[in-house]
This record gives structure tokens, sequence and C-alpha cells, in this order.
């Protein structure tokens, strides 16, 4: 919850903020009114992808940066639905 | 003395199995959350003949998003019908991103001494996390171009291991060097920012407006936020 009281008052302020929400929090993100939320279905404390996967977690920052680009209005969201492999998994 | 499943499912929670990757188990039912034991342990029986983790991790997932689920009943305070919206002003490829995250990172040499207890390991975060959510949060200013052997984290809020094997799980600056050097975005701000988010939530609200006033000051065009 504490990131989405900043991003109200951030983007009230004039500053398009981008926000990347795993997906358990997805509905706290919906709740508060935050401007722009990526989801993906990553665990906890993992937001932007698996230690070390630099691929995932670029693809996850060019998703908040094209909600940027795309949105027309607060609230909007899009989910990412790849699943999370630890490096080395497969 | 016996111990009842409940019980059971709420050691998990800053109790004796504390485990913040799956304290979530103290807010499932009794039925899912044995459930889920059950299909963990026949998916770790799989494993032992295809080696295969993916149903395994897929699970825990699954149940990690029922666990936070809401509860209908009890409705959020913080709940808005509002939706502020400030659009783009320039293309991102001109623009300077700014970064804040809640994964409770810091640079060495400034530590946020919380409580004012200076070197506050993480097991003391998760001891004290009752006190860490009834006191405001202190923003820390990480310099973009500092080292990342020099970045520290902290937060007894979530499991740390992943961001202390990789800070850019939680604190995607590599992410964003990467981004700026392709030139899809223009620059990044020298100053980035965190906070441990396991914070009083009228305290944050009521400093918001100070923290949107900093970001103004370092003449970013947008900002990252990164929830753990």
């Amino acid at each position: 919850m504490s990131v989405g009281h900043i991003a109200r008052d951030i983007e009230a302020s004039g500053i398009p903020t981008t926000a990347v929400y795993v997906r358990s929090f997805r509905h706290v993100a919906e709740a508060m009114g935050v401007p722009r939320v990526v989801s993906p279905l990553h665990p906890m404390g993992r937001p932007m992808g698996p230690p070390g996967d630099s691929a995932r977690q670029q693809d996850v920052l060019e998703s908040a940066l094209e909600l940027l680009e795309s949105a027309t209005e607060g609230g909007a969201r899009c989910d990412l639905e790849q699943p999370y492999r630890p490096v080395g998994a497969d | 003395m016996t111990e009842s499943f409940a019980e059971f499912r709420e050691s998990f929670s800053y109790g004796t199995r504390s485990d913040l990757s799956f304290k979530f188990l103290k807010s499932l039912p009794d039925a899912e959350a044995a459930e889920f034991l059950r299909r963990l342990l026949e998916e770790v029986g799989e494993t032992y003949d295809t080696g295969d983790i993916a149903a395994i991790i897929d699970l825990a997932i699954d149940a990690q998003i029922a666990g936070y689920r809401p509860d209908p009943d009890r409705p959020s305070r913080w709940t808005y019908t509002d939706r502020p919206f400030a659009p783009l002003t320039k293309p991102l490829a001109e623009s300077r991103v700014g970064l804040l995250t809640s994964s409770g990172h810091f640079a060495e040499g400034d530590d946020p001494k919380p409580f004012g207890v200076p070197n506050m390991t993480q097991q003391e975060a998760e001891d004290r996390i009752s006190e860490f959510l009834r006191e405001a949060p202190i923003l820390s200013v990480i310099p973009r171009d500092l080292p990342a052997n020099k970045l520290r984290v902290r937060h007894g809020g979530y499991d740390t291991r992943s961001t202390l094997r990789d800070h850019n799980v939680s604190f995607p600056r590599d992410a964003l060097l990467s981004a700026r050097d392709s030139g899809r975005i223009g620059d990044i701000s020298e100053r980035l920012y965190s906070f441990p988010g396991a914070t009083a939530q009228g305290r944050i609200k009521q400093l918001a407006p100070d923290w949107a006033g900093q970001m103004h000051e370092d003449e970013i065009d947008v900002l990252l936020l990164v929830p753990v």
C-alpha cells in the first residue's frame, strides 16, 4: 500500500508514474487507484523477475515504459503472464 | 502441548517457523492451506522422477495470490475511486526517468538506522516488524552510479534472499541502464530512492506530498515505482 500513496501524490503533482506490482498485490493497486500498473506473475519480493535474469527484468521494465506511452487515463494495467522460472531451471 | 493446524499456519508469519515467502499461510483457510501442502508434496514426489520444478513454483505462486486475496467483508481503509493521471509530456527517449522502490535498499555508509539502531540485521528488522508498521518510513537516496557492491537492503516484511542475490529483482537499476544505453529512455535521475515499505500507512500518506516535491527538485520526467 505504501507505494500506492506515493504514486497517487506524485502523479497528481504532474509527474507520470508507472508501477510494477506482483500479482498477489495487484488488487491493492486497483483499490488505491494507482495510475499505471504492470503485474507480472512473479512471487512476492521479486517484482522484476528472477535473480540474474536480466532479459526478464528488462522485459518488465519495457512493459512499464509501454504503459506510460499507451495509457490515456488513470488505472491503466498490463498483466504479464510469463511464468516465473529461476535461471538455470530449464 | 498439541498444536492446532491454525497455529501451525500462523507460525509462518513472524512466529516460530517464520518464513516471509510463506507468511501468507496465516491467511489461507485451513482447507485451502491443507490442500496446498498436499499438492506441494505431490509435486515434490513428481520432481523425484522428472526434475521439473515448474509445477512447484507455479503452485506456490498461486497459493501466495490466494493468501493475499482481499477479504470482501473487510474492505481496505485505503480505497479510492478516483484515478490520478498525468500524461507524458515528451517522448521517453528524451525523458529523465526516476526510480523509487519500497524494497528497503540503501547505500553503504548511509544506513537509515531505524529506531536509531545502527547496522540493524535483517533478522532484527523481522523481529521488530510491528514497530516498523507504526513508524514513518525513512527515504534513502541511492546515487545512480553507486557500485553494486555498496548496495544494502533491509526490510522486515519480505524475503530479501532474492534481492541479495541480485539487487535488480527489486531495484532495477541495470534494466534502466540498459534502456538508457539503447536510447529507449533519455536519462536516469542521479538520485534514486528506496524505503522499507512495511511502514505506517497514515504516516506515509502524510509524507507523500514532500516526496513528490523531491521528485520535482530532481527534475525527473517520469517515475518508475517498484513495490515489493
